[in-house]
């Protein structure tokens, strides 16, 4: 296999950030919808959906760190 | 200019593809320190600690210094402040006894906001939470108070129903349990801590570069004359980033306060 050069690390970002981004899309989409369909329960559908995010952007942020580490 | 992150002089683009910034070692490494008293060296990070602090601690102490029966504007936002910590985050999310909680709370909350600012401040544009020593001290204390907490709520049985968890098939208790383990007691330290810091590291990385490269156009007006124009779009989309990074930094102050009392509930009311 040929030697591969360049900033590999930048790639990996870029392959981190494809499931945290389609998984922030999921949560804020039915936190939304929850928040529509229940205008009297947004303040708990919000703080749930920042967890939520939390959660899910961590992954993201793993691969942007591993991209100094590398 | 240390403001500036400006690429390393040794660096070649015509060979390497990305050159490390020079003073991007800053995020992680020791820099020489600014003054000494006895065996404490005080860095720029130190430093920028301290009048964190001190900041924070003049804020509540000018908001609560004496009450009034109609207090005064900045005493109304303090409140505001406090109250949303304390009904909002600690009550709203551990239940009616989180109010125990809420001055450490409250603390962490005003900590990480001054010093998320600081990434914006003018003449510091420096967040002291991207070095990575102080959002991982500030998730090791989390961790050690509700891990102490759960002790203290349930003794051994805290560990077990981690480890053992009762409503799982038992085929597959022990990989659940394993896995459970392995995310309270060390995944949730790091994922708070690498969470903040990374987001505020991405935050600086980005204003630098765009009103750094935005600067480095318009200073060599006198080299390049009117391609310097160049430079304007670079500036005005960091000014963009700008406002957004203040939103990152008010909203990683929250996060960092919510997740730790989410914890700490977990630690209060294992069955939830």
């Amino acid at each position: 296999m040929e030697e591969i050069k360049g900033a590999i690390a930048l790639i990996g970002y870029g392959l981190a950030a494809i499931g945290p981004g389609i998984g922030i899309g999921i949560v804020v989409g039915n936190a939304i919808q929850a928040m529509a369909r229940q205008p009297e329960a947004a303040g708990m559908a919000r703080t749930t959906m920042f967890l939520g995010i939390a959660f899910t952007e961590a992954l993201a942020l793993i691969g942007f760190v591993l991209f100094f580490i590398a | 200019m240390d403001v500036l992150i400006l690429a390393s002089e040794s660096c070649d683009p015509a060979t390497e593809i990305i050159c490390a910034p020079e003073n991007v070692i800053e995020l992680f490494e020791f820099t020489e320190p600014l003054f000494s008293i006895g065996p404490f060296d005080f860095t720029r990070t130190v430093v920028l600690t301290f009048l964190a602090m001190f900041i924070v601690l003049a804020l509540l102490f000018m908001g609560f210094r004496k009450t009034r029966v109609v207090p005064t504007k900045f005493g109304v936002a303090m409140e505001s402040v406090v109250s949303f910590v304390r009904d909002d985050v600690a009550k709203g999310t551990i239940g009616p006894d989180g109010s125990k909680y809420s001055p450490y709370l409250l603390s962490i909350f005003m900590f990480i906001l001054v010093a998320n600012l600081f990434e914006l401040t003018p003449g510091i544009n420096f967040p002291l939470t991207s070095r990575m020593a102080i959002p991982l001290m500030l998730a090791v204390v989390t961790w050690l108070i509700f891990v102490i907490v759960g002790f203290a709520k349930n003794g051994l049985h805290y560990v077990l129903d981690i480890a053992w968890p009762k409503s799982v098939p038992l085929a597959l208790r022990w990989l659940v349990g394993l896995i459970e383990l392995v995310s309270v007691f060390v995944l949730r330290p790091i994922t708070l801590a690498v969470r903040l810091f990374a987001n505020l590291v991405a935050g600086h990385l980005m204003l630098t570069l765009l009103l750094g490269s935005g600067w480095i156009f318009f200073a060599a007006v006198g080299d390049i004359g009117v391609r310097s124009v160049i430079g304007l779009p670079w500036f005005a989309f960091g000014l963009l980033i700008f406002v957004f990074e203040f939103v990152v930094a008010v909203l990683q102050a929250y996060i960092f306060t919510l997740l730790s009392a989410v914890y700490i509930q977990t630690s209060v009311h294992p069955e939830h």
